[in-house]
């Protein structure tokens, strides 16, 4: 019924109504009665019957040419290290924008509630699961981290852990390493402390929630620079007017 | 290199935010922010993005507020009355 290597079901699907009056061998249809059909994997030639006029519908073409930039890792790159920036490579600029809006904000905002301390990968097993979501973000978790871990904890002297400080406690670098010691009255009087204050009990959740908001969120802006649906690139065109 | 800071000052993004009486309230700028990104990728024309955006984050603090009547009313009204506790 069909030249080439398409399914006798998909064909079904492409000629629909007019099935009953399709020639059983396709090397019996005149070339000027067939369509060429160019996919990524393959090139076929179907029978299109006289009565069918206009050639195939619009919809008929979507379902079986597949959209040019279904897979882009090079977006799907961009989109790893920055929420926003694979749409930039998608050429949607617009979309890659408010995308960044909406991560970084759940991002930020966090950061706001909980302080510095929300993005902490130095904590054990049960709560690290919390940084696993965060790091979805990318890499301004990992940026955060890292200036987290360098500048603001320090090594207890007698377990000899990485932590936070205490309110009793100031930062002290001994031999380029960070310890805590404890702070006098008079130095307390002044005000001396921790270099932060961490947010406790409900707040720190609810800022490591909004982090990790941000970062799965970002892991759907990834999944949509990385493949594109088909609608979204075929509605790209029909969109132009209204906007990326 | 922070050594030691005075703990007064507050430093945003460093040290904790004071709104323990207005938790409840940080849900609405997270769900903005939240339909914000979402309806970025998942609208199909931008020119609706403005009333999509209003739409979910009404649904969404809309069904927050709905679960926290469900769980009000359970917590509250039918346990008390499915298992009394002496006063």
């Amino acid at each position: 019924m069909c030249a080439g290597d398409i399914s006798q079901r998909r064909f079904h699907y492409l000629i629909g109504p007019a099935i009953n009056k399709v020639s059983s061998d396709a090397r019996t249809v005149p070339r000027k009665f067939q369509v060429s059909i160019k996919s990524a994997t393959s090139s076929s030639r179907f029978f299109v019957p006289p009565g069918f006029s206009g050639g195939l519908p619009v919809h008929f073409v979507h379902m079986t040419t597949p959209p040019q930039t279904q897979f882009n890792p090079l977006a799907g790159l961009a989109a790893a290290i920055f929420p926003g920036a694979g749409h930039l490579v998608l050429g949607r600029p617009k979309r890659a924008i408010l995308a960044c809006v909406g991560v970084m904000g759940l991002f930020l905002f966090g950061l706001l509630i909980g302080g510095i301390n929300t993005i902490d990968s130095s904590q054990p097993y049960p709560s690290k699961i919390w940084f696993l979501g965060e790091s979805l973000v990318g890499v301004p978790t990992l940026v955060v981290d890292q200036i987290n871990q360098r500048s603001f904890k320090a090594y207890d002297l007698d377990s000899g852990a990485l932590r936070n400080g205490y309110p009793n406690e100031h930062r002290v670098v001994e031999n380029s390493r960070p310890v805590w010691k404890p702070l006098t009255q008079p130095q307390m009087d002044q005000g001396m402390g921790p270099p932060m204050v961490p947010a406790l009990g409900r707040l720190h959740e609810i800022a490591m929630l909004s982090v990790v908001l941000g970062g799965m969120l970002n892991l759907i802006v990834f999944l949509d620079a990385l493949m594109p649906s088909p609608e979204r690139v075929l509605n790209k065109s029909k969109s132009k007017a209204g906007g990326a | 290199m922070v050594n030691s800071l005075t703990t007064l000052a507050y430093t945003p993004f460093i040290d904790a935010l004071a709104v323990h009486e207005y938790w409840y309230l940080l849900i609405v700028p997270m769900s903005i922010f939240l339909a914000i990104g979402y309806k970025a990728i998942r609208c199909t024309h931008l020119k609706d993005y403005p009333r999509e955006v209003t739409v979910f984050t009404v649904q969404v603090l809309g069904g927050l507020l709905l679960l926290a009547i469900a769980f009000t009313v359970v917590i509250t009204l039918i346990i008390p009355m499915l298992a009394p506790m002496p006063s």
